[in-house]
């Protein structure tokens, strides 16, 4: 995301122009409808996770402070967390568990994964597993440090540093892919 | 010392909780400080939104369609019903206001046109009690003035007070007694002429007789057997006790 883009965007929130919504939506919408889903695990709920967001985003334009957050993170905290209090209210505890293994399966299947992205997905795989369910339990499955060391047994010095690498490695399997494209893009 | 302080706050996770916007009210305060006064948490907080957001970006999925044209929908439906609400409030408000002036008024009105009524009621009841009053008297009058036993007196002025013409009329049998004061002599500045009866002794003052007003009234007299009225010229306002010397008339019945 271009700061440029990124502050226009800002502006037009600030301003309570509908025009942001839209570019918002071209831009962030395939991300957060990834992360809505990867939260509640069912097509029709993420949909209205997004739409709630949205929603919610709108509504809370005037809150919202570049200062303090960069636009994106603004962005993933309202949705992560619309779509964790949706997953909360819809589904009762096993519920979500038998929907977790449902989805496991159904995901294989879905077809809009993002082709941009797909790269980035194989090589997601290459983090080592034991950061990447870190992440995922922190991330998607509204866990707390606290929890997701219970919920997977580990303790919690473990979980906070395998946040922390996770986070690093992640960061650098992104450049490598982006420089890898870029060597093919430049072979090409 | 400082560098130790720094690392200490980054090997908690506030820093990640703060990313997800877990972090309390006051957590939040201190990392946003921490944020704000060292560059190494700045940096460090700066990688992690972009680690986030690249790590939500490994999860993007192409939206449904039609997704962006209901959003949008959504969006502009909040907009409208906003703008409508708001119109609605200010019609409300409009009214509200509007209501509020009426009650206002009216209440004043609805008050002060009860002071009025309660001051009319009193009056009425002031004129009737006078009436009442003025009725009895000129009752008593006719009785006196019709009454066969009636005696009248003709009152003269002595020496003092030529001019001084009056009629005194007692009945013994109802005992009542009137006098009517025809003519009142010409006083000089500063006196007036002042009624007494002398009853068992005692000398009862039966107030002062003014220039206008009394010349065809009767004027009440208490009665007493062989009671005496006695006119006096006393100073203006009247007197305590009749100056003797100054007597102009009196009355026997």
């Amino acid at each position: 995301m271009s700061a440029l883009l990124e502050n226009h965007i800002v502006e037009l929130l600030q301003e309570r122009n509908e025009k942001a919504i839209s570019l918002l939506y071209e831009n962030y919408s395939d991300t957060l409808y990834g992360v809505a889903f990867k939260v509640v695990k069912d097509e029709m709920l993420a949909q209205d996770v997004l739409q709630e967001s949205f929603v919610k985003i709108w509504k809370k334009a005037d809150s919202y402070d570049p200062t303090k957050a960069k636009l994106f993170t603004w962005l993933f905290r309202i949705t992560r967390n619309t779509a964790i209090d949706k997953l909360r209210s819809s589904k009762t505890k096993t519920d979500k568990e038998i929907q977790i293994d449902v989805s496991d399966v159904y995901k294989l299947g879905v077809e809009g994964v993002h082709p941009d992205f797909i790269d980035m997905r194989t090589h997601l795989n290459t983090i080592d597993h034991k950061y990447q369910i870190v992440l995922e339990a922190l991330f998607f499955e509204g866990m707390t440090q606290q929890e997701a060391s219970e919920e997977l047994d580990i303790p919690l010095g473990t979980i906070k540093s395998r946040l922390k690498i996770g986070l690093r490695e992640l960061r650098k399997i992104y450049i490598e892919t982006t420089l890898l494209l870029f060597f093919i893009n430049l072979i090409a | 010392m400082m560098k130790e302080k720094i690392k200490i706050f980054l090997n908690t996770d506030l820093l990640e909780k703060y990313l997800l916007g877990l972090t309390t009210d006051l957590e939040t305060l201190q990392v946003e400080r921490y944020i704000a006064m060292y560059p190494e948490v700045r940096k460090e907080y700066s990688e992690l939104q972009d680690n986030l957001e690249d790590f939500a970006k490994s999860y993007a999925l192409k939206a449904p369609e039609g997704l962006k044209e209901k959003i949008l929908n959504t969006v502009k439906a909040q907009n409208t019903s906003k703008r409508k609400f708001i119109n609605f409030a200010i019609a409300a408000s409009f009214i509200t206001f509007l209501f509020a002036a009426a009650s206002y008024f009216f209440y004043h009105q609805n008050r002060s046109l009860q002071e009025e009524n309660s001051v009319v009621t009193n009056q009425i009841k002031v004129l009737e009690a006078d009436m009442k009053q003025r009725l009895e008297d000129v009752r008593n009058q006719f009785i006196v003035l019709n009454n066969p036993q009636t005696k009248k007196y003709t009152v003269m002025g002595n020496k003092k007070a030529r001019d001084l013409k009056a009629v005194a009329y007692v009945n013994p049998v109802k005992k009542l007694s009137y006098i009517n004061v025809q003519n009142l002599p010409h006083l000089q500045e500063g006196q007036c002429l002042q009624m007494w009866a002398e009853v068992n002794g005692k000398m009862i003052n039966l107030g002062i007789i003014k220039e206008a007003g009394n010349k065809d009234n009767l004027l009440a007299m208490p009665y007493a057997d062989n009671a005496v009225g006695y006119i006096t010229i006393e100073p203006e306002g009247g007197n305590q006790t009749p100056t003797v010397d100054n007597i102009v008339a009196n009355i026997a019945f």
